[in-house]
């Protein structure tokens, strides 16, 4: 009687592992968290920080202070309304170099990255507000691209192998990341400018495509905004404002959340 | 006796082997002299010859400055002197796009902005040296980078046959970028999207 009663028990225990272990090996991000679903990630990133302070304003604003500024609201907007982590890539005034932000987006696993900026021209005249996502000139030969960028790099790569070799390693394999998300960035860039324009009343410079450097490495779709020019005295005065402010991180806000209804 | 005459075998089988690693090693050397002196030669036609259809004196480039009415580049012609290179006439075009427009244009650059060096590569890639003016006395937006490194980009493709792709240093060395926005460490193709129709 024993004897026949621990045989279908221990086939009983087997099977549940078997299925365990098949879906381990056809789900491996979810290994870490079984049975939770992983809460999805926007990286905001405020530009420039630190030493480096983006444009300035003729009356004395900084570029950095501004998109700070924005970065927290629209932080505290997406964390209020959606169930959705922010990540900030600063979050106080601080140098953070731009292959740091972009690590920060692609360690995080990030789902949507935003990079927020206020324009600067050498016109007094120059106005208004654009959405922008990577460029990648040639796209054709992607492939060729890679590898002169590893040639070229190998003796930076061979540098820093010694010391946190791993994660170095990784930053220039991502190098080329953004790539591959160039269409749905443009989409995501389209509904963000779509919002800037209707919040904002600043001119619609549109959406365009130029080659960022604080794009090219992030592996999710990506966009940097330029909201108002700093360098014109009557948009730096919008731009130090908190009403203004609110309503850029409101439009980011609205736009994301049009994007990730589509593409969710 | 046995002995002795498989004692020869190996002599016979390494002697002609050592002959040939011996002509090997003599090939790999020379060889290797001739092609870098080769390669020194090319490098100096490169530079030293004008380029065809540029002759002696003066030639005209067309420049580009920024315009306070539509924010975009506009073209103006300058008359530079000629020759004999290629980069000696891409360094003065460049002089000239710091120096500023003639007609109340908008230069691109800082006024401080020093040219270190211009150099054409046989595969058509300008590399332009600047000083560390050019990113110290400016605090760029994405704006103003784009107009800045497009008008030099433009410049050199625009006006000069050899030159089909544009890369920029700084004080010698790559930078990332000259003010935290474009991407310095590719050479730029030239785009026109930001010059006045």
């Amino acid at each position: 009687m024993d004897k026949i009663r621990r045989a279908p028990r221990s086939r009983l225990l087997i099977f549940p592992l078997f299925i365990a272990m098949l879906s381990l090996a056809a789900f491996p991000q979810a290994a870490g968290e079984p049975g939770v679903q992983r809460m999805k990630k926007v990286v905001i990133d405020a530009g420039h920080g630190g030493i480096e302070t983006g444009a300035k304003g003729k009356l004395g604003n900084l570029e950095k202070d501004v998109t700070l500024s924005i970065a927290l609201k629209l932080k505290a907007l997406i964390e209020k309304n959606m169930a959705f982590q922010v990540v900030l890539t600063r979050d106080r005034d601080m140098d953070v170099s731009v292959e740091t932000r972009s690590a920060i987006a692609n360690n995080q696993k990030a789902d949507v990255f935003i990079s927020i900026h206020t324009n600067g021209s050498r016109l007094k005249a120059a106005e208004g507000s654009e959405t922008f996502f990577l460029s990648t000139g040639e796209t054709t030969d992607e492939e060729t691209r890679r590898l002169a960028y590893l040639e070229n790099n190998s003796s930076r790569l061979e540098d820093h192998m010694d010391k946190t070799s791993e994660q170095d390693v990784k930053m220039i394999l991502w190098d080329m990341a953004q790539t591959a998300y160039i269409r749905q960035s443009s989409r995501l860039a389209e509904m963000i400018q779509a919002e800037l324009n209707s919040l904002l009343g600043t001119r619609n410079r549109g959406i365009k495509q130029a080659p960022f450097k604080i794009l090219t490495g992030v592996a999710c779709p990506a966009v940097l905004i330029e909201a108002a020019f700093i360098s014109n005295p009557g948009e730096e005065r919008k731009l130090a404002s908190e009403r203004f402010q609110m309503s850029v991180a409101e439009a980011i806000y609205r736009g994301l959340a049009k994007y990730l209804q589509v593409y969710q | 006796m046995e002995n002795h005459k498989t004692n020869w075998k190996p002599v016979l089988i390494l002697g002609p082997l050592l002959v040939v690693l011996v002509a090997l090693v003599i090939i790999f050397f020379t060889g290797g002299e001739r092609e870098e002196v080769r390669r020194l030669e090319e490098f100096s036609v490169a530079k030293g010859q004008p380029a065809p259809g540029e002759s002696a004196g003066s030639r005209t480039v067309t420049l580009f400055f920024l315009s306070d009415d539509d924010d975009l580049l506009h073209r103006e012609s300058r008359e530079i002197v000629a020759g004999p290179s290629a980069a000696d006439e891409a360094e003065r075009a460049l002089a000239e796009l710091v120096k500023g427009s003639e007609k109340n244009l908008v230069s691109p650059l800082p006024a401080e902005t020093r040219i270190r060096q211009v150099f054409i590569t046989k595969e058509g890639v300008a590399y332009v040296d600047f000083g560390r003016e050019i990113t110290e006395k400016f605090s760029y937006g994405s704006s103003s980078e784009l107009a800045a490194i497009f008008a030099v980009v433009d410049t050199l493709t625009f006006n000069f046959k050899s030159v089909k792709k544009v890369a920029i240093l700084v004080e010698g060395a790559e930078k990332e970028t000259l003010g935290g926005h474009v991407d310095l460490t590719q050479p730029f193709l030239p785009d026109y999207s930001l010059v006045a129709k």
